[in-house]
């Protein structure tokens, strides 16, 4: 495997192919989160030519280990001012372990205002010039792609958004049906991928085979184990394959943290009409499919194809987080509308967890109406026109709660907070407030031991333990994150002792070494710790690892509980 | 004594209730009962397996219900992963 550098410095960029050197053995977030560390200046300002984007397939990238292909992007975040992961499923992580590239670096920043698309193939790299394509939303620029290069093709790419170096723009990874639905969407990667004049990768596998494992045998049976392990399991084996993540929002609402009005309340009257069950129904009856990889090789299918009112493609199946931040967030209950939301976000390029907080933030200022579904359309339109107002809320929720006076915004440095209330689900708020990343569920996923039962439960209401639990997870995630493998096969890893093994025998039959499971802690931790000491560099204390002060002073009905974690005990969850 | 129960995540009932306006199930009952044995009374086509009081995640099914509590059912479920 090679890391391959882009440099944009140059009069003409220049593509040079690297031994990983120093980065042997890392994959995904663990190589994303070191090049990050040892390369970039944490005090560089994100859009500069001193940042560097960084695009990861995982350990397991390009073989045939199921649930292999997610992708890792890293940079310095523009939305945070930190060090930055966000993860995406889609093709592109396949194809890059095809073509025996561990990573993309993209270095520099060019002189004029010039549009570039990269093409990879078993061949070589083209870095060309193409105007034709600026500006161009996602699903055009994808179809225009593969007219140029045919079907076979992955695409990487930033919307408008990302052209525009909003924070809030994401990079969009194509799936099985080559249309850009797989975001790495936190923390304005997009913007990043802007800043380096680069609007598209084109990566083709054409001619390439399957990474071959050092123990073929070993790793065929070791990869047997874990998907037979996926399948039995009741959530990854049925739970994920019926309904897909928005399975959840019937249960977060009826515990109570459900964060609903911009988080004024636990509960949302709405909830049951933009549920899982009413989406997959929906997407039965027109047409669409409920049950559908976001990739080759994923067997846990936890994706869907969304239809409209006249059995038309409309976007894929919108995630819970989704639904949530662009639905129940803004007291929006109409799935279509909030399935259209999804499609924009996807099309302009940004990520809809953030645009949903933001427009909740706008809600809150009193520019729309709660539940104004046509307005929020209407805000993401702007986005795509570039109007003044569209970039205010491209730029997220805080720099909107700012343009417009808003006291009450939901952010942890910087970026919005997800589908969970922190007063409801107090281990949820650990790691939204010690995260690197900023606000971010997948962090370290306490709802699955908070309110899902897997792999044990620890009360959400009571402020014990949730410390300890925030950081067993955040470093077993860290590692999963730095595999390829998605992080849904956690639920049937903490269940199930031999299907965590299975995983652990596949890696080390893979690259013939001889990890055991405090390795595999230890692999986490020096991931955090690449970090950790990146955002420290870059100016973080501890008082940034805080959730704003409305979660500790008003309770959220209906426990009317308030964040309990103590500022101390938050302040000891990196000391291991 | 009534109760509103709410199923979820494709558990149904083989037995005929009455319902509210929303679809949930109102459950009467005259002796003070469990939640297991409210579960069993519902014949349930698949088994609970997180079982929600008035908002609470309940271990203990042998927990009393009362007068006006709302009760959720779920199988096991998952979700949460952006993207
Ligand atoms: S489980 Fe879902 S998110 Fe994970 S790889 Fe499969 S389709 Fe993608």
């Amino acid at each position: 495997m090679k890391i391959l550098r882009i440099n944009m410095n140059e009069d003409a960029p220049v593509a040079k192919f690297e031994d990983l050197g120093d980065y042997q053995g890392l994959g995904g977030r663990a190589i994303t989160s070191a090049i990050i560390s040892k390369e970039v200046d944490p005090l560089c300002h994100p859009l500069s030519a001193d940042n560097k984007l960084v695009i990861a397939c995982g350990l397991l990238g390009g073989t045939a280990a199921a649930m292999s292909g997610r992708v890792s992007v890293g940079c310095k975040s523009p939305l945070t001012g930190g060090i930055k992961e966000a993860n995406a499923g889609g093709q592109a992580g396949q194809v890059m372990g095809r073509l025996g590239i561990a990573a993309i670096v993209l270095e520099g920043k060019p002189k004029g205002e010039d549009t570039y698309k990269i093409y990879i193939s078993k061949d070589g790299v083209k870095i060309e010039k193409d105007n034709t394509i600026k500006m161009l939303p996602n699903y055009e620029l994808v179809e225009k792609m593969k007219k140029e290069f045919g079907e076979k093709i992955a695409c990487v790419s930033i919307g408008p958004a990302g052209e525009m170096k909003l924070s809030g723009a994401s990079v969009a990874i194509t799936d099985m049906e080559l249309r850009p639905t797989r975001h790495a969407g936190r923390g304005g990667v997009g913007a990043v991928m802007g800043s380096k004049g680069i609007k598209v990768i084109v990566l083709d596998d054409a001619g390439t085979t399957p990474r071959q494992p050092k123990d073929a045998e070993a790793f065929k049976d070791a990869n047997k184990r874990f998907v037979a392990g996926l399948q039995k399991h009741p959530v990854t084996g049925q739970g994920l394959p019926a309904y897909g993540t928005n399975v959840l929002t019937n249960i977060i609402n009826e515990v109570g943290a459900y964060p609903t009005y911009n988080f004024k309340e636990g509960r949302f009257a709405g909830a049951r009409k933009i549920s899982g069950e009413v989406e997959a129904e929906l997407e039965k009856q027109r047409g669409g499919n409920p049950t559908h990889g976001c990739h080759r090789g994923c067997v846990i299918r936890c994706s869907g194809i969304y239809h409209d009112k006249d059995g038309n493609y409309l976007t894929k199946q919108p995630e819970y987080e989704t639904v949530w931040a662009l639905g129940g967030n803004c007291g929006i209950d109409d799935i279509d509308k909030i399935a259209m939301m999804d499609f924009l976000c996807d099309n302009y390029g940004v990520d809809t967890i953030e645009m949903g907080a933001t427009i909740g933030v706008a809600m809150e200022a009193g520019l729309l109406k709660w539940g104004d579904a046509d307005g929020a359309i209407n805000l993401l339109h702007e986005i795509g026109k570039g109007s003044y107002l569209g970039r205010i809320i491209g730029n997220g929720a805080a720099f909107t709660g700012k343009a417009f006076g808003v006291e009450r915004v939901p952010v942890v440095k910087g970026q919005a907070l997800p589908a969970y209330d922190p007063r409801a689900i107090q281990g949820i708020g650990v790691t939204y407030a010690t995260s690197p990343m900023g606000a971010d569920h997948t962090a370290g996923y306490s709802i699955a031991l908070n309110v899902l039962k897997t792999g044990g439960f620890v009360d959400p209401l009571k402020p014990e333990g949730q410390v300890d639990l925030s950081r067993n997870l955040q470093i077993a995630t860290a590692f999963i994150d730095s595999t390829g493998m998605c992080l849904f096969i956690a639920f049937a890893l903490l269940d199930q002792p031999d299907t965590n093994q299975a995983l652990v025998d596949m890696i080390n039959a893979f690259y013939g070494w001889n990890m055991k499971d405090t390795d595999v802690v230890e692999y986490g931790k020096k991931v955090l710790k690449f970090e950790r000491d990146f955002n420290i560099r870059a100016g973080f204390t501890k008082q940034h690892d805080r959730l704003p002060r409305f979660f500790y002073k008003e309770p959220i009905p209906p426990h009317n509980t308030v964040f309990m974690v103590k500022d101390e005990e938050l302040d000891q969850l990196f000391n291991w | 004594m009534k109760v509103t129960v709410k199923l979820f995540g494709g558990i149904k009932s083989d037995k005929e209730f009455q319902k509210n306006e929303e679809g949930n199930i109102i459950f009467e009952f005259s002796e003070p009962i469990t939640l297991s044995q409210l579960i069993e009374f519902l014949k349930l086509n698949k088994k609970p397996f997180i079982v929600i009081l008035n908002g609470i995640i309940i271990n203990d099914l042998s927990t009393k219900i009362k007068e006006s509590d709302e009760i959720s059912l779920f199988p096991p479920i998952a979700g949460g992963r952006l993207f």
